[in-house]
């Protein structure tokens, strides 16, 4: 079975100690401002600190670049620079192609990618692609104090990861709008679950698939269809008469002159 | 106007409209589709990559880490995975000691202070230069003032234990750290209990009651760590803190306890053990010394009286007193760490101690563990000498109950140079710490700094302190450093050793504190007490070890696997009656309760809020504020004030607030925090610095340093900094 | 129908076309390529693929087209600033026009083209019974100049979409180099692609006028050898045929 690279997070366990988020802007250079994964906070007030079964009132929950499998944001890159690699089940970002026009950034729902300020192109968690090659597990999977975060291949059923996945209930943080299949799972139960938003494809990306490119379609189909009736006429339908009513009228001419 | 007929264009202008063209591609050559046409190195793959141990320095933990050396360059610090203590993590701070390590405001060479204190106007020295005035100034106030006319504050470091070293053979009692600004007040309780200080076996606990201790920020390993995976296993976590913090987020129950009625509670607690006989009759005959005098004492603290003082309702406390017992012995009051919080601490914690005591979870798995065995032997160092004009004690002795000798008391110890009594106290050796952010009442701090003739400040950054010394060392970072051995305690986890070897060489002038003892040594003909290197120490220290070396050069940490539980199994207790004293003889003896008697925090003023302290995750009490990666965690402090209390001031969150109390005021944000009393306010410590040199946080937050009052401790004189009362007023929007 | 020929193209002016041609075809080609992007795709993912296959990777096929764009810009920025008094005088013609007589031409020409000489004769007829003048009635196409206005009218929307396509193309070229506002470099995307497809829609009828149609193989031929037969020239650009008689 195909490879699929997944993140199990016990978010129970997650204290907020912002290790992850530093560990990752370490690891991956990631400049000042930007973030390439999160832990959402919900807190309970003074008033209605209760502890439902299974949460508890206060609960962070550690998060990232989902790799999802149905991605809004391929669907909104133009060039194919980003992508699902079928490989291993992760959504990369081939730097070499992107033209950092940043369609795919409002089309994730997680608001999991930014553009990086130096390199002008978009930047977002890729599991830590150069760790990997070198055997090693993500950064924030390494340095979480309390192990909230357990990474591997969820089709391979020897995997802790996957190990995980099927003993207990999971569940995805979605925005029933755009649920795009994350492959972040969430063991037992987790909060908050409202926050990811409606992707957004850009107004000029839609506007190449639903008018523009229609639009285009219909042109120079009618243009070719023209040109094809002429050739048609042309060719099929002999018409001498013109080259001969010049000639006449070039003679005529001629003797006027 | 024939259009057939073109001029055609010159040679020579072509090409110079081709060598524009060819100009403008070359800068548009930035853009990477265009670079990849110019060859260059491949993809960023370093020549040279190696992987060094080191344990971390950027809290007290000393977690195992592995550092990524690319090209002489530390790119990326990962957990030691053999590190048990730490359960083989790196926590925000840890992954930032790269930050502190290239920190662009590091210190980077010694600097003499020209013009006044606090003006940051500096002459760069040569080392030599900066260690003959050193030794100059030195010698100077030991003619003046005798050797105990200078003043040694160690911070918590590998090598703090040459600061004492120096200190002694220097001849000067008078030496301080920040634990009497943090722990004393646990250490003198459980001593006066149990006969040590214990650490927690919190991973096999069932029950586990935290007053005030904020585990899931103020990280301690095991500790933090274990307290998860223990709630994983069914472990109940109750917390009392006036302030809904992580750790009471994540708790079971969690109780907005009155501040400064802790005592009130775990009397009770104590009232009910004992009252409904939830304790093990045998175990307390044996064990415990005073029963019947605790039994009487205990009786007028009802759970009733106590819902009065502490305001947890009775039933709480009686049904969490039950459920405690019954989970016991594997069942804890957590001792705490920092508790420098009223000036009946010791007692508040005695009366905390005590219960553990009737929980008899003493040397029991999920209870109190004495300290294991770790193996490290002391080094060889020849006698010290005796000053025959020295006084007979430290300055600041006598004027606290029972203060420990080694530590005395910072805040009684800044009095005695303020007032110059017993004796002038004129010089102060600062290393690696920073009372004028960490210790209470800033201005007196500052106070104490007009006393003194010379200071001198060794430290990475330009703190506070620093900015306000007259000689100024730069220290390497840890990962640059070659330390002695030191043994750590990981309760459950293990007991270890751990040891730092440069991981890249020193950074600019930078040079250990340990060498500047030598050379000091060199200039004051005490070259013989510094005649060694660290690895002829670390030898020494590791001699009964013999594959600790190995280990530490293998692993990254040598562990001896040392007893867990029964350490003190056909031995006695450390005490005067060798039992757990629940009643203390020796506070009798010298007219200290012997037991803890409730007496009510002092009141608060109306309209005015008590101020409390508390630590972050994201940053190490008052130091790495300023660090380049923890910084974007949180820029600056903020007031946490409750909303409802804010809105009867007319403050809404984000506005600017002035917090005044009788020691200093400061001016920050307001936040509003529905988890906080109405009656309190909270705020994070090393903001509102007076150093410039510390550029990223300077100008920022306040400083709590300078709002606290400065009580302390009567029995341990350790600081007691919940004791501030403030007045908050709106600034602006 | 023995002429003397008449130099109409410089040989520049052929180099520009066809290199013009064959630059379009070839940004065309891979461009299109580059959309990897099935919603986007105007022609169909194979041709992505294809154009992948045929360069190696992606990024090398987004350097070629880009590397090809600015050769193709390079070279008519150079030419209209090195050239600059025949570029002018090429853009002075190609938008200068006379509203009745061109639309005439335009009216005339389609009859003829598409329903014959008769027809155009029967339509003159029909003119003139409503009262139309003369100039205007008669079945004789109207002169034209040296581009007739179905020229131009392809002329102008080459010249200003190969404007917008290169300026837009610049601005994707660049958009990881200067842009902090990357709104921009989206809608120089779409327009790039919008505009690209009209100007293809009218190539193909370029294509089949130019080269086609019945009547043009003079003017094909000329695009190679520079020049048409005096007839030709008489009869299809008269305007111009007399202006060059003059001089």
């Amino acid at each position: 079975m195909k490879t699929k690279l997944a993140m199990v997070i016990d978010s129970s366990t997650c204290i907020d100690c912002k290790g992850c988020m530093a560990a990752c802007k370490v690891e991956n250079k990631v400049p000042a401002g930007h973030w390439r994964n999160w832990i959402k906070r919900q807190e309970a007030g003074v008033n209605n600190f209760k502890k439902a079964a299974g949460k508890t009132a206060g609960h962070f929950q550690p998060g990232n670049c989902m790799h999802c499998d149905t991605p809004t944001c391929v669907q909104a890159c133009p060039t194919g620079a980003t992508y699902k690699d079928e490989k291993d089940g992760t959504v990369p970002v081939n730097d070499k192609l992107c033209i950092g026009c940043g369609s795919c950034i409002p089309a994730c729902p997680y608001g999991a990618r930014y553009r990086h300020p130096q390199k002008k192109i978009v930047d977002k968690c890729d599991f830590c692609e150069h760790r990997r090659l070198r055997g090693e597990l993500p950064a924030c999977v390494v340095t979480c104090p309390t192990k909230a975060r357990v990474f591997g291949d969820i089709n391979d059923p020897e995997t802790d990861a996957a190990r995980l996945v099927k003993q207990n209930k999971t569940l995805q943080v979605v925005n029933p709008e755009s649920n795009t299949e994350p492959n972040i799972y969430y063991l037992n139960a987790t909060a908050p679950m409202d926050w990811p938003v409606k992707a957004k494809i850009p107004t000029p990306i839609q506007l190449w698939g639903n008018v523009a490119k229609p639009l285009v379609w219909a042109l120079v189909g009618i243009n070719a269809l023209g040109v094809l009736a002429m050739l048609g006429k042309q060719f099929i339908l002999p018409d001498d008469e013109i080259q001969e009513n010049d000639q006449r009228e070039d003679n005529n001419e001629q003797q006027n002159d | 106007m024939p259009l057939s007929v073109d001029k055609p264009i010159s040679r020579r202008s072509f090409l110079k409209w081709t060598g524009a063209a060819t100009a403008a591609s070359v800068t548009a050559a930035r853009a990477p589709v265009l670079h990849a046409l110019v060859p260059e190195k491949k993809d960023g793959i370093p020549a040279k990559v190696e992987n060094r141990f080191s344990v971390c320095d950027m809290c007290l933990n000393k977690c195992g880490l592995i550092a990524r050396v690319e090209d002489g360059v530390v790119t990326k610090l990962d957990p030691n995975p053999k590190f048990l203590k730490s359960r083989s993590m790196l926590c925000a701070r840890g992954n930032a000691g790269i930050d502190q390590l290239y920190d662009p405001d590091r210190l980077k060479y010694p600097l003499l202070r020209k013009g006044k204190r606090g003006e940051g106007k500096w002459q760069r020295l040569s080392w030599d230069q900066a260690l003959d005035h050193a030794a100059e100034q030195l010698t100077k106030i030991a003619e003046k003032y005798t050797r105990c006319g200078v003043l040694f504050t160690p911070g918590s470091d590998m090598q703090s234990t040459f600061v004492r070293w120096f200190a002694e053979v220097f001849g000067s009692y008078n030496v301080t750290t920040h634990e009497s600004s943090c722990l004393l007040s646990r250490n003198r309780a459980y001593l006066d209990t149990f006969g040590e200080v214990p650490f927690s076996d919190i991973l096999h606990t069932k029950y586990i009651i935290m007053a005030g201790a904020n585990r899931f920020e103020a990280l301690i390993t095991p500790d933090s760590i274990d307290l998860m995976t223990a709630k994983k296993n069914g472990c109940k976590l109750v917390v009392l803190d006036p302030r809904y913090t992580k750790t009471a987020a994540l708790a079971d129950e969690w109780y907005a306890i009155r501040p400064g009625t802790d005592m009130a509670f775990f009397l009770a607690l104590a009232h009910v053990i004992i009252g409904e006989t939830l304790y093990n009759q045998a175990y307390a005959a044996e064990k415990l010394y005073g029963m019947e005098q605790l039994g009487e004492h205990v009786k007028q603290y009802t759970p009733e009286w106590a819902e009065g003082e502490c305001e947890i309702p009775a039933k709480e406390i009686r049904r969490i007193a039950r459920e405690l017992a019954a989970a016991a012995p594997a069942a804890i009051v957590y001792p705490g760490r920092r508790t420098s919080d009223y000036v009946n601490s010791t007692q508040i914690r005695r009366a905390m101690a005590i219960v553990n005591g009737l929980l008899g979870n003493w040397d029991q798995p999920g209870g109190l563990l004495a300290a294991r065995k770790v193996g490290l032997s002391g080094p060889e160092l020849p006698d010290s000498p005796f000053y025959e004009d020295n006084p007979d004690d430290r300055a600041d002795h006598g004027r606290a109950h029972m203060m420990f000798d080694e530590e005395g008391s910072i805040k009684h110890m800044r009095d005695a140079i303020i007032e110059q009594k017993p004796y002038p106290v004129k010089g102060w050796f600062a290393y690696k710490i920073n009372p004028l952010q960490s210790v209470a009442n800033r201005n007196k701090t500052l106070q104490m700094i007009e006393n003194l003739d010379f200071i001198l400040t060794v430290d990475i950054t330009m703190s506070d302190t620093a900015w306000m010394s007259d000689l100024v060392l730069p220290a390497p970072s840890y990962l640059e450093r070659q330390d002695p051995a030191s043994g750590l305690q990981g309760s459950s986890a293990c007991a270890c050793v751990v040891t730092r070897d440069p991981v890249v060489p020193a950074l600019f002038e930078s040079k250990p504190v340990f060498w500047i003892f030598k050379e000091l040594a060199k200039r004051l003909e005490l070259s013989e007490y510094f005649d060694f290197t660290i690895e002829e120490y670390r030898k020494q220290q590791l001699k009964d070890l013999p594959d600790g070396e190995r280990a530490l050069r293998e692993d990254g940490v040598y562990y001896n696997p040392s007893k867990l539980y029964g350490v003190y199994e056909g031995q006695v207790y450390k005490t005067l009656s060798k039992k757990i004293e629940l009643y203390n003889q020796r506070y009798a003896d010298m007219g200290v309760d012997p037991m803890p008697v409730y007496r009510a925090p002092r009141r608060k003023p109306s309209g005015k809020f008590r101020m409390v302290v508390g630590r972050s995750a994201y940053f190490t009490h008052c130091t790495s504020q300023n660090n380049a990666l923890l910084h974007q965690f949180m820029p600056e402090n903020t007031l946490w004030i409750n909303p409802k209390a804010a809105k009867r001031l007319g403050i809404r969150d984000g506005y600017m607030v002035e917090i005044t109390s009788k020691a200093g005021k400061g001016i920050l944000k307001a936040n509003l925090k529905e988890g906080i009393r109405e009656d309190t306010v909270y705020m994070l410590s090393g903001f509102g610095v007076l150093s410039q040199g510390l550029t990223t946080i300077y100008g920022k937050g306040a400083c709590m340093a300078e709002i606290l009052e400065d009580y302390a401790d009567e029995i341990s004189g350790n600081m007691a900094m919940h004791e501030t009362f403030v007045k908050v007023t709106r600034k602006g929007a | 129908m023995n002429s003397k020929m008449i130099k109409r193209h410089s040989k520049l002016s052929i180099f520009l076309h066809w290199f013009n041609a064959a630059s379009w075809l070839f940004l065309l080609a891979t461009g299109i390529g580059l959309v990897k992007n099935p919603d986007l795709q105007p022609v169909g993912m194979w041709w992505t693929h294809l154009m992948w296959g045929l360069f190696g990777s992606g990024e090398n096929l987004l350097m070629a087209h880009v590397i090809g764009g600015i050769v193709w810009a390079g070279v008519f920025l150079i030419y209209a600033i090195v050239g600059i008094k025949q570029v002018s005088q090429f853009l002075k013609e190609i938008f200068s026009y006379s509203p009745i007589r061109d639309f005439m031409w335009l009216v005339k020409k389609g009859i003829q083209m598409t329903l014959g000489t008769r027809a155009l004769k029967k339509f003159g007829g029909i003119l003139e019974k409503r009262g139309a003048s003369p100039e205007i009635a008669t079945p004789r196409i109207p002169d034209q100049g040296f581009y007739n206005v179905g020229q131009k009218l392809f002329a102008v929307p080459s010249v200003l979409g190969g404007i917008v396509i290169a300026v837009t193309g610049i601005i994707m070229a660049l958009s990881n180099v200067y842009f902090t506002n990357t709104a921009i470099v989206r809608w120089a995307i779409l327009i790039h692609f919008i505009t690209v497809g009209l100007v293809f829609a009218g190539l193909l009828i370029h294509i089949y006028m130019a080269s086609i149609a019945a009547g043009e193989r003079p003017a094909f031929i000329s695009m190679f050898t520079g020049s048409v037969p005096e007839d030709y020239a008489r009869h299809h650009h008269r305007l111009w045929y007399e202006d060059v008689k003059e001089n």
